[in-house]
């Protein structure tokens, strides 16, 4: 096995295009989260309608989002959609599109399963003092949904940020496509790529700590 | 002004060589899948260990590999990966290898979760009639253990599935690969990737309805 000697000075010289891409990967996720939790809550209300001309057209939207890859959706909205729309995308635009679209589908089903896990005996509760089915929703179920909700939405959004790194196949400039970037200017892709690898790491490793803080404040006066 | 037309004809003519994409994205998919059960309950193993030299670095491997861009893994593979070793590896090998190390770190989480959730008493109770810790585990904790975790396997073979449509990136030649060809040379990406979308569709949301109903199977049997 060769002896390999490491040199991480190029990555240094050109931290700069690295941060770079690191802001554009933040932004695209925080944009594609914000945008998918607000298709999510769509789809989901949609999915809870009693009518099924409603429900079901949602239904086959989520499923479909699941059960394709990201990286279609990607290809889809980037050069599929343009034809369909007449206007041409630009790559974040395309990126964000297919990442709120797809995660919307899988934050929809965490917003149905907290509805659906509150107890039926709440409802019926509701019911019984007389309220409508919206204030049932504000001021019984959803209180208690919201806590239940707020651990798996967060964990999707992890998985949001990891598919950012989608976007550099339609050269966004977000981490991942500064690196090649970067690697291909200063033949030094394994430096490059380990550095990327190890910012993703502490960004995520940094969320996933924080969202642990979030889920023992959840858990206070909790049986 | 004319709507788009649509030709999804010149697509499904050229099906033989989508028909080539889906072979090798299953084979991809299954040869990953095989690999990843085996190191996933190795590394559980490992992590569930007293001795920490053992569990400490198979603990660190679960959280790298979960907490990095599966994309970022495959290209470290392809590219980084034969600079440290002088080796260098075919795209397919290194997707391979990317897809099956990344699965396998949440096989991990499975078989851990899986095995926590046997009751000691079982360990015990194997201990009693004289069984060493790995009779104990091979005969009596991980047949139970299994059938649980069967439906989250499942549902990680449909993300796994998903993922071998990142193979692409490094010119494997598995659907993804050949509907990007295909909609260059046809210039209809509207048309292909449409097409594309509803071909994975159906092979993977057999994988998610299987997982439901495994599901439901299990909460049955434990409902009582």
């Amino acid at each position: 096995m060769p002896s390999y000697a490491w040199d991480f000075s190029p990555i240094w010289r050109n931290a700069d295009l690295l941060l770079a891409g690191l802001a554009n990967t933040i932004w695209l996720s925080a944009a594609s989260i914000a945008v998918g939790l607000a298709i999510g809550l769509g789809l989901a209300i949609l999915r809870l309608s009693h009518s099924r001309l409603v429900s079901a057209p949602a239904g086959a939207l989520i499923e479909f989002y699941r059960n394709t890859p990201p990286l279609v959706h990607f290809f889809w909205y980037y050069y599929g959609l343009p034809i369909l729309l007449g206007v041409s995308l630009s790559p974040f635009a395309a990126a964000l599109l297919a990442l709120s679209v797809q995660s919307g589908a899988f934050f929809a089903e965490v917003f149905r399963g907290g509805i659906v896990s509150i107890e039926r005996g709440q409802w019926e509760a509701g019911r019984a003092l007389g309220m409508s089915r919206r204030q049932l929703m504000r001021r019984i179920i959803l209180p208690q949904a919201v806590r239940r909700m707020v651990p798996p939405l967060m964990e999707r959004s992890f998985e949001v940020v990891k598919t950012t790194a989608l976007a550099a196949t339609l050269a966004y400039s977000e981490l991942l496509y500064q690196a090649m970037t970067l690697a291909s200017r200063s033949y030094r892709p394994l430096e490059t790529y380990s550095a990327v690898a190890l910012i993703f790491f502490l960004l995520l490793l940094t969320a996933s700590l924080a969202m642990r803080q979030v889920e023992a404040r959840l858990r206070i006066g909790q049986p | 002004m004319t709507g788009p037309s649509f030709d999804f004809g010149e697509v499904l003519g050229n099906i033989d060589l989508l028909l080539r994409g889906i072979a090798l994205t299953l084979f991809l998919w299954i040869l990953a899948f095989s690999f990843a059960l085996a190191v996933g309950l190795a590394l559980a193993l490992a992590r569930a260990s007293a001795r920490t030299w053992l569990s400490w670095p198979a603990g660190a491997y679960v959280e790298v590999f979960r907490n990095t861009p599966v994309l970022v893994q495959l290209i470290w593979f392809y590219y980084a990966f034969p600079v440290l070793t002088g080796v260098q590896m075919s795209p397919f090998t290194a997707a391979l290898i990317g897809l099956c190390l990344n699965t396998s770190a949440y096989m991990s989480e499975i078989y851990r979760a899986g095995l926590q959730s046997i009751a000691r008493g079982q360990w015990e109770a194997g201990r009693a009639l004289g069984m060493r810790g790995r009779q104990a585990l091979v005969r009596i904790v991980l047949p139970q253990a299994v059938r649980r975790m069967i439906p989250a396997f499942t549902n990680r073979g449909v993300e796994l599935a998903k993922m071998t449509s990142i193979a692409s990136v490094l010119s494997v030649h598995e659907l993804m690969y050949e509907a990007k060809l295909l909609s260059t040379q046809t210039f209809l990406p509207l048309e292909t990737f449409t097409i594309v979308a509803v071909i994975y569709l159906l092979l993977i949301y057999p994988g998610t309805l299987a997982a439901l109903l495994l599901e439901r199977r299990l909460s049955r049997r434990y409902a009582t």
